[in-house]
């Protein structure tokens, strides 16, 4: 910090400097969302069962009545007390716009391969609304590349698009992926991403991305050292 | 059957590729400009604004709490308002859940409007919200920041809008575009009061007891920030909109979840 003091003229001219090259990326923006609605659909033929506060749920329930489903691939592991610290952040983000969504066609949910159980008690701690089930025992996680084995972390493994090496205690990974079903019932994978592709939809990272000190994590031994859940924050 | 073109694991993967190296490019900008952001020079502030807050009367430092860096969204419900802009409490829904995070990092998220405070205390109320929302009522602060315009300035086509005079569609004062008479009515309002008041960010860093304007962004310089659209941008419909389909949080009951 300590930046440049100036007029505002001269804050305006090195602002609309800004102001050009942002809208450039905001149409840049724009035309990557014209391109994902314009992927090839993959057809899901696999029958996967998730674990609901109702029951059994099929893919197809997941949708909930909507024909767009965006899923978010919510750490939480089988052995694990509690969700991931980072993903409840990116929780605190969608649990509020969920509602919105579910008015342009879209169910936006969670999928862990925790129990459900603990599930519905980390969600009840949290304050959140969303729908979340549990893919325990299911390859749901495996087939769209969050989870791995122990084995498997022993090699390279196909994450993010590629061939690599993974830290290998490092079992559940975060993403999303959407899907979208037609008039007949037939379901189609649509889109993924991982690791930086999730970043856009973490408004807290867009709005650090305004501030002067900006996202100031260099500091950490980890990027998100500073983050905490939401009930874990010391009163200020 | 879907009439999309549809493909095997390989032809999808074989376009996901492509989409991704692009995507990690836009990544990569957007990383670019953020830090171009924080290279902007600073502009001191001197004029001592004064905000009606829940713990009384506040200065621009007091907004801070103690952080040093502000993030002020400037939330649209005039003094003539019935309720906070429906568009704006979209956004809303968005960063109340975060702002914690944000204050436990060194920045400090507020919302100002024009309204009273009473106002704007029942409309959070109303709404569930936690984030600070101060009142600006009286003051220049709005005006300062090109948020708020004068009678005036609308009626002679003064209104200085996102860095640019009558480039925004908010600045029409015959012909009212649909979706700013939808939000009108919304708002409990006309369309001339409802444009009086437009949204937009701005930031200020705190350093050594002085306050600095560091930012501001307005219009679709809101755009990555508003959570909701930057998830339908994953959807397979996209945005999927045609003027103004959303409400606030506690009016869908009223419709069908479509």
């Amino acid at each position: 910090m300590g930046n440049q003091v100036v007029s505002h003229e001269a804050w305006l001219k090195a602002r609309l400097e800004l102001l050009a090259a942002e809208k450039e990326l905001t149409r840049q923006r724009d035309a990557l969302t014209r391109r994902r609605m314009a992927m090839p659909w993959e057809r899901v033929a696999k029958s996967y069962q998730f674990d609901g506060p109702k029951g059994a749920l099929a893919l197809a329930d997941l949708f909930d009545g909507r024909s767009q489903l965006i899923l978010y691939h919510f750490m939480f592991g089988p052995d694990w007390e509690e969700g991931c610290t980072s993903c409840s952040f990116w929780a605190d983000n969608f649990n509020g716009i969920a509602i919105h969504l579910n008015h342009r066609d879209v169910t936006l949910a969670a999928v862990s391969r925790a129990p459900l159980a603990r599930i519905g008690a980390y969600k009840k701690r949290m304050g959140w609304s969303f729908p979340w089930v549990s893919s325990a025992g299911s390859d749901f996680n495996r087939d769209y590349s969050v989870s791995f084995t122990a084995e498997e972390l022993q090699k390279p493994v196909f994450f993010n698009y590629e061939m690599r090496k993974l830290p290998s205690d490092a079992d559940e990974w975060p993403g999303i992926s959407v899907f979208c079903k037609d008039e007949t019932g037939a379901i189609f994978h649509t889109y993924s991403c991982y690791l930086r592709g999730i970043d856009m939809v973490n408004g807290a990272y867009q709005f650090l991305d305004l501030v002067p000190k900006g996202r100031d994590e260099d500091g950490f031994d980890f990027s998100m050292e500073w983050l905490r859940r939401h009930d874990e924050y010391d009163e200020r | 059957m879907t009439k999309h073109k549809t493909g095997t694991r390989e032809e999808w993967l074989a376009a996901r590729l492509p989409l991704l190296k692009a995507e990690k490019e836009l990544t990569r900008r957007g990383d670019e400009l953020a830090q171009r952001r924080q290279e902007l020079p600073w502009v001191r502030v001197d004029k001592a604004y004064r905000f009606g807050t829940d713990e009384g009367s506040a200065s621009l430092t007091d907004l801070f709490r103690g952080r040093s860096q502000l993030l002020v969204y400037h939330f649209m419900f005039g003094p003539d308002y019935k309720a906070g802009c429906a568009t704006c409490s979209t956004i809303a829904d968005g960063f109340d859940g975060f702002a914690v995070h944000l204050a436990n990092h060194d920045v400090m998220l507020s919302a100002v409007s024009r309204a009273p405070l009473a106002k704007l205390q029942a409309y959070k109320k109303r709404m569930g919200w936690k984030f600070p929302w101060a009142s600006a009522h009286g003051g220049d602060f709005n005006f300062d920041f090109n948020v708020s315009f004068t009678e005036e300035q609308q009626r002679e086509g003064r209104i200085e809008y996102n860095y640019e005079r009558g480039g925004h569609a908010m600045d029409a004062t015959t012909q009212v575009p649909e979706p700013v008479a939808v939000n009108a009515a919304m708002a409990g309002t006309d369309a001339a009061t409802y444009t009086r008041e437009r949204p937009g960010m701005s930031a200020f860093v705190l350093e050594d007891g002085v306050v600095y304007h560091t930012y501001s962004t307005y219009a679709r310089g809101l755009d990555g920030l508003w959570g909701m659209y930057q998830w339908l941008d994953r959807a397979p419909k996209g945005r999927n909109e045609e003027g103004v389909w959303w409400l606030r949080h506690d009016e869908y009951d009223k419709r069908k979840a479509r």
